[in-house]
């Protein structure tokens, strides 16, 4: 599971080839578990409490919205023909894809052994999971009559019809919600010696025994870490077959319709790079906040937000590139039908969307290069906040600009969103960061076995032959 | 009163310590040797001599399973069970079907990963294992590494042991003894145990009692029942007569409504029969004459039913003589309007069907007055 140690005496290597210490300053086994563990045993501070009653009025009015709109109907939203697909599929294809980093962190980056992503799996694949559940949401209330939503799934029925598994749309439920369960799966097994260490922690009571439940006995024996180490890494290469399979088929839900703008070879891996940027700005706005508020600046260091800009940046160029290459395939189609539709990005109806996006996506992160803005919470957090936005303006263009205007001019409309519309939205962010709240203080925010099997020292010097 | 030992430990600093003491206890004494360790420390699998994890290929078996009953359960549903042609593509479009063979591939390798690991092979949940109890287990899952020899059956030499894992620098060892056996549940234990499925039960019982009867009449999944329209004989606040019903406008005919013309049975007289008279036209006519006219008029139209005890009026024998001697136009409006006791049976049979009856029932008086010629010369005696 953990990349092992590199036992190669340091002052041979020059200094740019030397192993980054994963931690500030030395870290011991007890140490860590304090510093990891306590908070869940803390009554915690004003300063969480003050946060927890501000997100969760915001989710309150979200949920209150969404009430009101399956009390009354989706009328109450600013959809129309041909905008059928407002709001409720922006948000939903934002979250899925601000819930890619997760799966990426703890799974791609666990294959290429990369050291540092240890201490903020675990606060990334808690964010994965709350932002699918935001994402989930949109599509249940969308249909209008979630009461009636089971009728997603294959089951038999008395009417003797099945779902037409040839959709995009089915092919959707089944990617997310594999997505969503198998992320589940991943956090909890990663959580389980966890849950021991806070079982050993806790001396009675009825946390003892929710402790004792969910870390079901786990005792960490030699026989029983052999056969974990091997279960994880496997779930990891599927995992990463897995978070690519699904922002693809997200993707399908609109390459393969015939739409001008939408019917393009390039989605797939334009969705997916652009859910791994906004899902990693996600997670340099969390991680700042719970590095500063929770004093894990020695565990979470300037290294791995660095790495973590490193990464932002990187996408950013793929989705310039991408960009371009819509602009490129619309020139090459020669199709009016698609240039029309390129056109309206830049200079449409919506066209401050599309320079919204373009200027939060492309020209804002560009700063990165510099290493002293890698570095610095200021530009960073800014930074993070321009792709959340662009990456929601961007699904805003892909949806709202590529419809409201196709074939056929007699149906052209044009889609204002209602104040419904924007609240529910404001509220999932309500949800999302209640949750992350909620986790900070229950669970340890940090993987401490993990962490504990990369720290100088921890690993026997060539044991039992090779290291991998 | 010692219990049985299940096993003697050294607690361990470090991971390399811990390695080292290995091939020092290993073949040395009698027992299982077994590591626990706060995080995985490698290269023990080899160190303590374990098979490989068969978890690899226990996953490879579910994820073709996974995908196999993925797309076979796809092309069982869209090509056999429920043939539905989409966008013009064949029946067996498995291209199609690729999306979902992963997600239920992933899926089931995934949960076989997952739960077969820790409950098929590491045999979890055990929250009665003897090293939970142990003083040593939170010093484990917290910094130290345990080197414990286990107890395979047969009784641990412990003094050996300790000696042995104290020259090789453990820094504190235990004996782990086996929990007390688990004795026959208490009352008390039954008791709570048997509340405890009762309430399961009631609750559940009354959540699908809810779920199935309350829930679907409860707004607004009742919306798309209970819609604001116009119902017959009810009040409208939309119309300021206060009427759901309204008043067609004058002279307007319903479609496929013929007008009623004929005010005595002399009018109705005039009227000739326009169906010819076929073996399909009389089959409808006996259907219609079976479902609304036997149950007074007899199954032979004789006018001797089941009915008739119970009701007041004799109902007409419709093979009579006087009846033989009317018109079509006679018989069918006495369908259509009514006669004596008889109430009309205008709405529930159309103009057509009325005819039909007509002459199923000149068929029925054929039949039960019939004449020696009628019989073919070939068959009569």
């Amino acid at each position: 599971m953990n990349p092992g140690s590199v036992s190669m005496p340091e002052n041979v290597l020059p200094e740019s080839l030397r192993p980054v210490p994963m931690t500030a300053g030395p870290v011991s086994l007890e140490g860590l578990d304090d510093q990891v563990l306590s908070p869940v045993e803390r009554k915690p501070p004003r300063a969480w409490f003050i946060a927890f009653a501000l997100t969760t009025a915001v989710m309150l009015l979200g949920l209150g919205l969404i009430g009101y709109t399956i009390a009354t109907g989706i009328g109450v939203w600013g959809n129309n023909i041909p905008v059928a697909w407002g709001f409720d599929i922006i948000n939903f294809v934002f979250w899925v894809g601000i819930g890619h980093a997760g799966t990426l962190i703890s799974a791609i980056l666990l294959l290429f052994r990369a050291r540092w992503r240890n201490a903020i799996s675990r606060s990334a694949e808690a964010m994965t999971i709350f932002a699918v559940i935001c994402a989930l949401i949109f599509p249940l209330i969308h249909i209008g009559r979630p009461w009636l939503g089971f009728w997603l799934f294959p089951y038999p029925n008395q009417r003797a019809i099945w779902p037409n598994f040839r959709s995009p749309l089915m092919w959707d439920v089944f990617a997310v919600s594999t997505y969503f369960s198998v992320s589940l799966l991943f956090w909890y097994l990663g959580l389980v010696p966890d849950f021991a260490s806070l079982r050993d922690r806790t001396r009675s009571g009825i946390r003892k025994f929710f402790y004792s439940v969910l870390s079901v006995g786990w005792r960490g024996s030699a026989s029983h870490w052999r056969h974990y180490e091997k279960a994880y890494v496997v779930i990891a290469g599927l995992a990463t077959g897995l978070v690519l399979s699904v922002h693809s088929v997200v993707s399908f839900d609109f390459a393969v319709s015939l739409v001008p703008g939408w019917h393009m070879t390039i989605f797939p891996p334009y969705f997916v790079a652009g859910a791994i940027f906004a899902g990693f700005a996600m997670v340099v706005i969390v991680l700042v906040v719970v590095r500063a508020t929770m004093r894990l600046e020695n565990l979470i260091t300037m290294y791995h937000l660095e790495v973590m800009n490193k990464i932002i940046l990187t996408c950013s160029c793929l989705m310039g590139y991408s960009y371009l290459l819509e602009a490129w395939t619309a020139w090459y189609s020669m199709n009016e039908y698609i240039h029309h539709t390129f056109w309206q990005y830049v200079a449409g109806t919506y066209w401050w969307a599309g320079w919204t996006t373009i200027t939060c996506n492309i020209l804002i992160p560009q700063v990165l290069w510099v290493r002293r803005f890698r570095r610095s919470y200021f530009a960073m957090i800014f930074v993070a906040l321009a792709v959340t936005v662009g990456m929601w303006f961007e699904r805003f263009v892909i949806i709202v600009s590529s419809l409201h205007q196709d074939y056929l001019p007699s149906a052209w409309n044009v889609y204002k969103p209602t104040l419904v519309d924007c609240g529910i939205l404001l509220g999932t962010f309500g949800l999302f960061f209640t949750m992350v709240l909620l986790f900070a203080r229950v669970l340890p925010v940090i993987a401490s076995t993990e962490m504990k099997s990369v720290l100088p020292g921890m690993q026997p010097r060539h044991a039992g032959g090779s290291h991998e | 009163m010692n219990r049985p030992v299940f096993s003697v430990l050294g607690l361990f600093d470090s991971a390399q310590q811990l390695m080292d003491a290995i091939p020092a206890v290993k073949g040395k004494v009698s027992g299982r040797l077994e590591t626990y360790t706060p995080y995985p420390v490698h290269g023990m699998e080899q160190a303590l001599g374990l098979r490989k994890s068969p978890i690899a290929g226990m996953i490879l078996v579910m994820g073709l399973i996974g995908a196999l009953s993925g797309i076979g359960f796809e092309l069982w549903t869209e090509a056999v069970d429920y043939p539905m042609m989409t966008a013009g593509k064949p029946y067996w479009s498995w291209e199609a079907f690729v999306p979902i063979m992963f997600e239920t591939m992933v899926l089931f390798a995934c949960f076989t990963a997952g739960l077969g690991m820790l409950f098929l092979l590491n045999r979890l949940p055990t929250f009665r294992h003897p090293m939970l109890r142990s003083k040593s287990m939170p010093l484990i899952t917290k910094d130290k590494l345990a080197l414990a020899v286990e107890s395979d059956g047969q009784s641990l030499d412990v003094g050996a042991i300790s000696a042995l894992l104290e020259s090789l620098g453990a820094r504190s060892i235990e004996v782990v003894e086996q929990p007390p056996a688990a004795g026959p549940a208490s009352p008390r234990f039954l008791f709570r145990f048997a509340v405890g499925v009762a309430v399961t039960c009631t609750a559940a019982g009354y959540l699908t009692y809810w779920g199935v009867k309350l829930l679907p009449k409860t707004v607004p999944i009742v919306h798309m029942l209970d819609q604001s329209r116009l119902n017959p004989q009810r009040e409208a606040p939309f119309f300021r007569d206060g009427f759901g019903m309204r008043v067609p406008v004058a002279g307007a005919v319903a479609r496929g409504f013929m007008p009623y013309q004929m005010h005595s049975e002399s009018e109705a007289d005039l009227l000739a029969n326009p169906l010819p008279r076929t073996e399909d036209v009389l089959r409808k006519g006996r259907r219609d004459f079976n479902t609304y006219c036997s149950v007074c008029h007899g199954i032979l139209g004789n006018g001797m039913p089941t009915l008739t005890a119970a009701y007041g009026a004799k109902p007409a024998n419709l093979v009579s003589e006087t009846i033989r001697g009317y018109s079509d136009g006679r018989l069918y409006r006495a369908i259509m309007a009514g006669k004596n006791a008889m109430t009309p049976y205008a709405a529930e049979l159309s103009e057509e069907e009325r005819w039909a009856v007509v002459h199923y029932v000149r068929v029925l008086q054929r039949a039960l007055n019939a004449r020696d010629d009628d019989i073919p010369k070939e068959t009569r005696k």
